[in-house]
């Protein structure tokens, strides 16, 4: 049998046609994303550093000079872009985490930080993927409040307790 | 009538006008044989003009034609139309190709861009804009934490800043603390904003 290069055009076109939506429907399940937020009193009693924070120390000692930094609370959800993850902080804070979209190694999200009822900070940004945002300011007892945000895609990296130090890795790239 | 029987013999006269004519011919032997003069005339006439020579014509014209100013898009037809010609159905598989090319190009552009984004992670963070100049950072900061450091307005719907080497892109930052800041630093990767306390 010959096939006219005509025919074969609309051969091929018809094969990717199909194929294409395919490939977007597989693509196009729920993204779940990783959101990891600790809670970090930073002052200056010398102290020293937090054992559980020891992976995000380089990160800290390079952004701020408090000679005490100490792991206040941890918290991990997983959510999928649209959804809303709910964080509860120190001091009466309540940080909200939209996850919009997965764009390439970027994960575009809304955060809301609340003290108490009234919205304090939002921002709409794009955060790489296992990438680190800091906000920090507040004072906080004897210090200040620093929360450092991940986000990763896909299930969390390691559900341990905070105690274990862990959690903090993933965020300390 | 007479003067009708030229154009009758040409066939120029209307069909009511043909009709009667030739009625009146089929009655009137002197217009009979006037027509037949006429018929004979013309007959001579065209024995005697010399046949013109028509080789060479069509080439010579073709030329002429081609001398003309042609639209682009004609000669782009032409050129194509000679090119398959030459060509035979070389021409046709090329444009399967390049179809396909298209077809695979159109297709596989997302996962070209996905790759491009992994390869280039800061890429677009190079488009943030800085709307504001630096302000001085809380003096509890490290003196490391370089000049890339921008003031957010405090008034509402502020556009935010990032910087070229930051893990984070803001598009928008809104807050009512008047002195928020915004830097990154480049050898940790992270982007702090900073909400002071208000005094």
């Amino acid at each position: 049998m010959t096939l006219r290069p005509g025919s074969l055009v609309i051969l091929i076109t018809a094969i990717c046609a199909c194929t294409a939506p395919t490939t977007s429907i597989a693509e196009g399940g729920p993204k779940q994303v990783t959101v990891y937020v600790d809670s970090v009193l930073a002052a200056d009693t010398n102290e020293g550093m937090d054992r559980r924070l020891e992976p995000l120390g380089k990160k800290l000692h390079g952004l701020f000079s408090f000679t005490t930094y100490s792991l206040l609370h941890h918290d991990a959800g997983q959510t999928e872009c649209g959804k809303m993850i709910a964080f509860v902080l120190p001091g009466g804070k309540i940080l909200h985490i939209q996850p919009r979209a997965i764009d390439g190694d970027m994960i575009a999200m809304e955060i809301v930080m609340f003290d108490g009822t009234r919205p304090m900070m939002t921002t709409d940004l794009k955060l790489k993927n296992n990438g680190t945002l800091i906000v920090g300011g507040p004072r906080y007892e004897q210090g200040m409040l620093i929360i450092t945000i991940g986000a990763s895609t896909g299930a969390p990296h390691d559900a341990a307790a905070p105690d274990a130090g862990t959690p903090t890795e993933a965020i300390a790239h | 009538m007479s003067l009708m029987l030229g154009p009758f013999e040409d066939g120029e006269l209307e069909p009511n006008e043909m009709q009667e004519v030739a009625f009146h011919l089929a009655r009137c032997d002197s217009c009979t044989k006037a027509l037949g003069a006429y018929s004979a005339l013309g007959r001579e006439l065209r024995t005697l003009t010399p046949a013109p020579q028509l080789a060479g014509f069509s080439a010579t014209v073709i030329a002429r034609i081609d001398k003309l100013p042609q639209p682009i898009w004609n000669r782009v037809a032409r050129f194509f139309g000679r090119g398959s010609d030459f060509v035979g159905s070389g021409f046709a598989w090329s444009s399967a190709v390049a179809a396909v090319a298209v077809v695979t190009a159109v297709l596989i552009t997302p996962y070209a861009e996905e790759f491009a984004s992994r390869r280039l992670p800061y890429a677009s963070s190079t488009l943030a804009r800085v709307e504001h100049t630096a302000t001085a950072l809380p003096e509890k900061l490290a003196q490391n934490a370089t000049g890339e450091a921008a003031r957010l307005a405090a008034e509402r719907d502020a556009e935010a800043v990032a910087s070229s080497d930051s893990h984070a892109v803001i598009s928008r930052l809104e807050s009512d603390i008047p002195s928020v800041a915004v830097w990154s630093e480049p050898r940790t990767d992270t982007t702090v904003i900073w909400l002071p306390d208000q005094p």
